[in-house]
């Protein structure tokens, strides 16, 4: 005698949407878990708002547009880092937790299990995006909606390479384990100041600019701030920021894909029962 | 009886060297087999393959004719496993905790399975009870429960009863075979404990070093190697694979 079960589509996004309540308990049982999405955003606003209000004081009228400069910066620099970092640690939970294996029996397939976690990361950085927005707001009396909706193709390319990344960490942590979770954090800060989040990558020296030219991040933070400074719209960047980020993105799936048939093959779950 | 699970030659090489050695295993529809053996003599390893969660290097998985790993996923549906070892999210109530795993397996009312999973093995009021506040016992009974929330056709379990009270060992038994005879579900469990596979389990599968050296009812099993009951049989094996023995009775 079997139980009355959906159909398969409406299984799939049952599935989906279990895993994002999952994350949802953790978060909300978890309270210091909320220093990701809501400490380090403000402390970003807080540390590059008021660098740019000293060097705007400190200088010319040219200069005065330090500030905007930095806050468009950080505003843009959380879509890539909370999408990040939700879907990498939304993995690390189930091995913190011990539940890979008992979730990879089931019924549900791999993609299904990216896609809730990459859904609870969509509330993540919603509420991430409101404290900053919040915090620029009403300390420095910067809208976060002066930046306008041309910015949506900006943050949507800077949210899926922020989830790129987050399947190149989780392909780590299934092949080496535990020992990559650093990553999860820090592997951003390596691409971060090659990126030009809160400088123009001509200011890099001259031996990094080809790799900083190289990343798909570098072309779309360009891309947000020339439409934050009233520019017409740079679709030469915006095109290579959206190729770059196909790229990338065709590269995390291949990689995570290629670490699970390794994870299967060298039986690594039983390091996580 | 059709089979519900058929492993054939399935081996598998770690590098510290083969851990499952040419092993087939056949679970009939309803069936009760254990799986038994001194330890790393190839059982978790056997189960992880015929789950789908360990790619064999040789050999083949079916699950109710589904091969494995291209049919996993809809395999899976039909299959539900517990270990004693694994344990509850700790940000999680029993009743989120198993209503999610309902959701997993598509039931459309994962409540009511849950409440009818909670009553059959005597925790109905653990059912707001968060992870970090259950015994050890408890935890295992929750595993069982939420593995069978999907009736499945089978259900695996390595080792349910390791550190559990014989009052709470006894009562998982009781669950178990009730599930079995109610729904039809076939079992395969391994376990340490011969008294308990020799209650619960018809046909017995024995393994020691990576191959099977023995199948057949618990008595057949203790006939082939004239030994008193699975445990000395046990205690024969291990003795066997401990020595490295090459002399294994086929």
């Amino acid at each position: 005698m079997t139980r009355e079960t959906y159909s398969p589509v409406a299984a799939s996004a049952w599935r989906i949407l279990s895993v994002a309540k999952r994350h949802w308990y953790v978060m909300r049982r978890s309270p210091h878990r909320l220093f990701d999405v809501v400490m380090w955003p403000a402390v970003d606003v807080i540390l590059f708002g008021t660098i740019g209000l000293f060097a705007a004081s400190r200088a010319n009228t040219a200069s005065a547009q330090v500030a905007l400069y930095l806050l468009v910066g950080v505003v843009l620099w959380h879509v890539v880092y909370q999408a990040q970092i939700a879907l990498a640690t939304g993995m690390l939970e189930e091995t913190w937790s011990r539940s890979v294996l008992n979730l990879m029996v089931t019924p549900m397939r791999e993609w299904e299990y990216v896609a809730g976690v990459a859904l609870f990361s969509l509330v993540k950085l919603t509420a991430a995006l409101g404290g900053v927005a919040l915090v620029a707001w009403s300390l420095y009396a910067f809208s976060v909606t002066s930046l306008g909706l041309g910015l949506l193709p900006v943050a949507a390319l800077l949210l899926i390479t922020g989830w790129s990344i987050a399947l190149f960490v989780t392909g780590l942590v299934l092949r080496f384990g535990q020992g990559a979770e650093a990553l999860a954090w820090g592997i951003l800060f390596m691409v971060m100041p090659l990126s030009g989040v809160f400088y123009p990558v001509d200011s890099l020296p001259g031996i990094l600019r080809p790799i900083g030219e190289a990343l798909p991040t570098t072309h779309a933070f360009a891309a947000g701030r020339a439409m934050a400074f009233g520019e017409a719209t740079p679709w030469g960047e915006l095109g290579i920021a959206a190729a770059g980020t196909a790229g990338l993105l065709l590269v995390g799936l291949g990689y995570v894909t290629w670490m699970l048939r390794v994870f299967r093959a060298r039986g690594f779950v039983t390091r996580y029962s | 009886m059709s089979a519900v699970l058929k492993a054939t030659g399935l081996v598998k090489n770690y590098r510290r060297g083969r851990a499952v050695d040419g092993v087939d295993l056949v679970v009939g529809d309803g069936e009760r087999i254990g799986l038994l053996g001194p330890n790393g003599a190839g059982k978790t390893t056997t189960l992880l393959m015929c789950l789908g969660m360990v790619t064999p290097d040789a050999g083949t998985v079916e699950i109710l004719g589904r091969r494995l790993p291209r049919r996993r996923a809809s395999a899976m549906s039909e299959v539900g496993f517990a270990a004693g070892y694994l344990p509850l999210p700790n940000a999680v109530r029993v009743n989120e905790y198993l209503r999610m795993f309902g959701r997993l397996y598509g039931l459309r009312r994962p409540d009511v399975a849950t409440r009818e999973g909670l009553e059959r093995f005597g925790i109905g009021h653990l059912e707001k009870a968060m992870g970090t506040e259950l015994s050890s016992g408890q935890k295992t009974l929750v595993g069982i429960i939420k593995a069978t929330l999907h009736r499945p056709r089978l259900l695996v379990l390595d080792e349910p009863t390791a550190s559990l009270d014989p009052d709470v060992a006894l009562r998982v038994r009781t669950g178990l075979a009730e599930l079995s005879a109610a729904n039809g579900t076939a079992l395969l469990v391994t376990s340490h404990n011969m008294a308990e596979v020799e209650r619960l389990c018809e046909r017995v599968t024995f393994l020691s070093r990576g191959r099977v050296v023995a199948h057949g009812t618990p008595e057949e099993i203790s006939r082939t190697f004239d030994r008193d009951g699975l445990e000395e049989v046990f205690l024969h094996l291990a003795e066997l694979q401990h020595k490295n023995s090459e002399e294994v009775p086929a």
